[in-house]
């Protein structure tokens, strides 16, 4: 249906088509539409047979690809119906609805929704919910009438009726059940299941038990299911930044009420803007710790609604709440005590404000880290990261260190002597005291083994670090160091600047 | 009447005049523990909760080594009482180099911004947080109506800021060396001084520090040493003001 409304001219709206796709040499068909499916056409048909039937039949080439470009974009839309979504190729979606009924006051009102929505997009859908994907599956694609909504635990009365073909296995299995006569899943079920697993296979055992809901169904969902989810659906999309932001304030007030109601925070907040186009623009709040403030929330999603691109409309947004740990209601006068800094949980709004703006890795705290190099003796730690303990004892370091040492030209009168005069981004420093040199040795470690004793000789000399504090004549103080020893034979030593001193 | 009651009033007297004088409400200080200093601030100590401004001299404005040295000590006393945050521009604080003035690596805080706008932003943030002590921000220039808004962040919440002028390497000195109208309580012009090399290696560094504006007290200018557990900074000698005057004049001509 959505190829002839896309292309019109290759068959009228009465008009029979299918869509063509070779399978070994053989042209067959890879889909019908309702007219052709009403003459007695089905998909796998060779093609020619389906000339033969209906020689009226208007064809196309089959797109797999584009298909399930499609498909991601409807598992895209249908997002706003729960964040689980999982693709069921070539044309299926398997939604985990559980949890988000209450948002729309029942099941029931869910899937009109859901079919109200693929109907306004023109596609033809099948829906069905059941307990168990297996059974949603099967009703769905091979009920005769077809009732969305399935009592609970009347799978297995819904599934009796049906062929084996709905339990998806494999097609030996499919043509052995067949051959033994085995037609519905009533028969299946009616049998031994030993004498069913000798004959078939444990295959469909499997299946049969995971459509029962006394096996899970292993689903790669795009976004895992969550509880913590919620939905605000608009009459009239909205597009306004003022209204955006509004709806945002609404949806985290509601989010947080239920987060609030079970004692707990959450520290990844997801607010998507579904469009009417089908698409969803994104907007993601990190905190530093769980948080369930609300009007913090909405502070952050503020900063970053200029950002999304609302297209032609809004007509729902969703909040989702990951990374969900236990948080203890708050007591009025009493601040929350985390491992390590007892004043620092007061510090959780300004750190998630600056983090949400600048980004996560431009805040942080430095903390000791092994190493004799001194530009890998730091590491960098999350904000309200537990104290790392202090640094290690040891010479004087520096106030600004260089992430990489800076060549000078030095002149040092005497091996092993600190420079005399060093020039500097093309200044010239007299140096008029120096304190040194405070030997240090690169990490042998780091260095690939080396053969011969010789060699890791010539190595450690050109490794080594000779660290000189020196002052110049106007006061200001440079950590230098000498790379390398002098040697009669070997080229000059280096000199490189790595630090100042105040 | 006895000392202590006659200090009290002369206390309190001190306070409605500051006030009446355009000083903000008289809050907590932080004393230098050294009357030729403390003398210059109407609270007889650096005024806490309020805006300060550190301007380096010469090549310490692209170091920013000189100015930090400075402002360490003094944010390292503040980080008693919560925790310091430092926003950079150029990301070369060195945490073992902070911790020999007193400020340990749980303490420190650290933000890296691209530009003053950012910085500026990132330092109202800051100081809008009842939880900070203080907060220092490395930013080129610093104007009126921005220095303002800091001011009354700072004010809100109890927190103090120091601004630090710091321009990109290899760049001409900008406005940041001159007189600009300031909404700080204090500003500050340092610069690295020879220290006293009376024997082998180094003596022990030294700056020379101007107090060039001190809202409600009077400027000054000194020879400074590193301090120890009783005072942040030490005052090796008073210099005349014209002296200062001077030495800033020559640093122009040379800038």
């Amino acid at each position: 249906m959505l190829l002839k409304r896309r292309r019109p001219g290759l068959a009228r709206p009465d008009e029979p088509l299918a869509t063509v796709e070779a399978v070994d040499g053989v042209r067959r068909l890879a889909a019908v539409d309702p007219a052709a499916a009403s003459r007695g056409l089905r998909s796998g048909q060779k093609l020619a047979d389906a000339r033969a039937v209906l020689p009226a039949l208007k064809i196309a080439d089959a797109d797999p690809r584009g298909d399930l470009a499609g498909l991601v974009r409807l598992a895209e839309w249908a997002d706003r119906f729960t964040p689980a979504v999982a693709l069921d190729p070539p044309d299926g979606l398997l939604l985990d609805i559980a949890g988000c009924q209450h948002l729309w006051g029942g099941e029931r009102a869910l899937v009109d929704d859901l079919l109200a929505g693929l109907a306004r997009r023109g596609i033809p859908a099948r829906v069905a919910t059941a307990a168990t994907f297996g059974a949603a599956w099967a009703v769905a694609r091979h009920a005769e009438e077809l009732h969305p909504l399935l009592p609970p635990g009347g799978e297995r009365d819904r599934l009796v009726p049906l062929p084996v073909a709905a339990l998806r296995p494999a097609a030996e299995t499919l043509d052995a059940a067949h051959r033994l006569g085995l037609d519905t899943i009533g028969q299946l079920l009616a049998m031994p299941r030993g004498a069913l697993a000798r004959r078939l296979g444990g295959e469909l055992i499997g299946r049969l038990d995971r459509a029962l809901g006394t096996a899970e169904e292993p689903i790669l969902f795009r976004r895992p299911a969550t509880p913590w989810f919620d939905r605000l659906a608009f009459a009239e999309p909205i597009a306004d930044a003022d209204d955006l932001a509004r709806a945002a304030a609404d949806i985290a007030a509601r989010l947080c009420t239920r987060l609030a109601d079970a004692d707990r925070g959450g520290q990844r907040f997801t607010l998507a803007f579904h469009r009417v186009d089908g698409g969803a623009a994104r907007a993601i709040v990190t905190t530093a710790l769980p948080s369930r403030d609300a009007r913090r929330l909405a502070k952050l999603f503020r900063g970053k609604i200029e950002t999304v691109d609302p297209g032609f409309g809004v007509e729902a947004v969703t909040l989702t709440a990951d990374g969900v740990e236990p948080l203890a209601p708050a007591q009025p006068g009493l601040r929350h005590v985390v491992s390590g800094g007892a004043d620092r949980a007061g510090l959780a709004p300004v750190i998630d404000t600056l983090a949400n703006r600048l980004g996560t890795e431009r805040l942080w705290r430095a903390a000791p880290q092994e190493s004799h190099l001194p530009e890998r003796a730091v590491r960098r730690i999350a904000p309200l990261a537990p104290d790392a303990g202090p640094w290690p004892p040891g010479r004087a370091r520096p106030i600004r260190l260089f992430a990489r040492p800076e060549a000078i030209e030095a002149t040092a009168p005497v091996p092993d002597d600190p420079p005399v005069v060093f020039r500097w981004r093309g200044i010239l420093h007299r140096v008029r005291s120096a304190d040194g040199p405070e030997r240090i040795g690169r990490e042998w470690w780091r260095e690939p083994a080396l053969p011969s004793p010789e060699a890791e000789k010539g190595k450690e000399a050109e490794t080594m670090r000779d660290y000189y504090r020196v002052e110049d004549e106007a006061g200001a103080r440079y950590w230098i160091f000498r790379e390398g020893l002098f040697a009669a034979d070997a080229s000059p030593p280096r000199w490189f600047l790595h630090g100042l001193f105040g | 009447m006895s000392t202590g009651l006659r200090s009290s009033v002369l206390d309190r007297l001190r306070e409605r005049l500051h006030v009446l004088d355009g000083g903000a409400r008289p809050g907590k200080v932080l004393p230098f523990g050294d009357g030729r200093l403390d003398g210059c601030f109407p609270g007889g100590g650096l005024p806490l909760g309020t805006l300060h401004e550190i301007c380096p001299e010469g090549l310490d404005g692209e170091t920013g080594a000189a100015g930090a040295a400075f402002a360490l000590p003094l944010v390292a006393r503040l980080a008693a009482e919560g925790p310091v945050f430092w926003i950079l521009q150029r990301d070369d604080l060195h945490g073992p180099g902070a911790a020999a003035f007193g400020l340990g690596p749980d303490r420190l805080i650290l933000v890296r911004v691209e530009k003053d706008a950012e910085a500026l932003a990132a330092l109202e943030d800051a100081l809008n947080c009842d939880a900070v002590a203080a907060a220092v921000a490395e930013i080129g220039r610093l104007g009126l109506t921005a220095g303002r808004r800091l001011k009354l962040a700072c004010e809100r919440s109890g927190a103090t800021a120091f601004v630090l002028h710091r321009w990109p390497y290899g760049r001409p000195r900008r406005l940041a060396g001159q007189r600009e109208p300031s909404a700080a309580a204090s500003r500050w012009r340092v610069r690295t001084a020879p220290s006293a090399a009376d024997g082998p290696g180094l003596g022990e560094p030294r700056w020379q520090v101007a107090l060039e504006h001190s809202r409600g007290g009077r400027e000054g200018a000194w020879i400074m040493e590193a301090g120890d557990a009783t005072r942040p900074l030490r005052v090796v000698a008073e210099l005349a003001a014209g002296a200062a005057e001077a030495a800033t004049a020559r640093t122009r001509a040379a800038g």
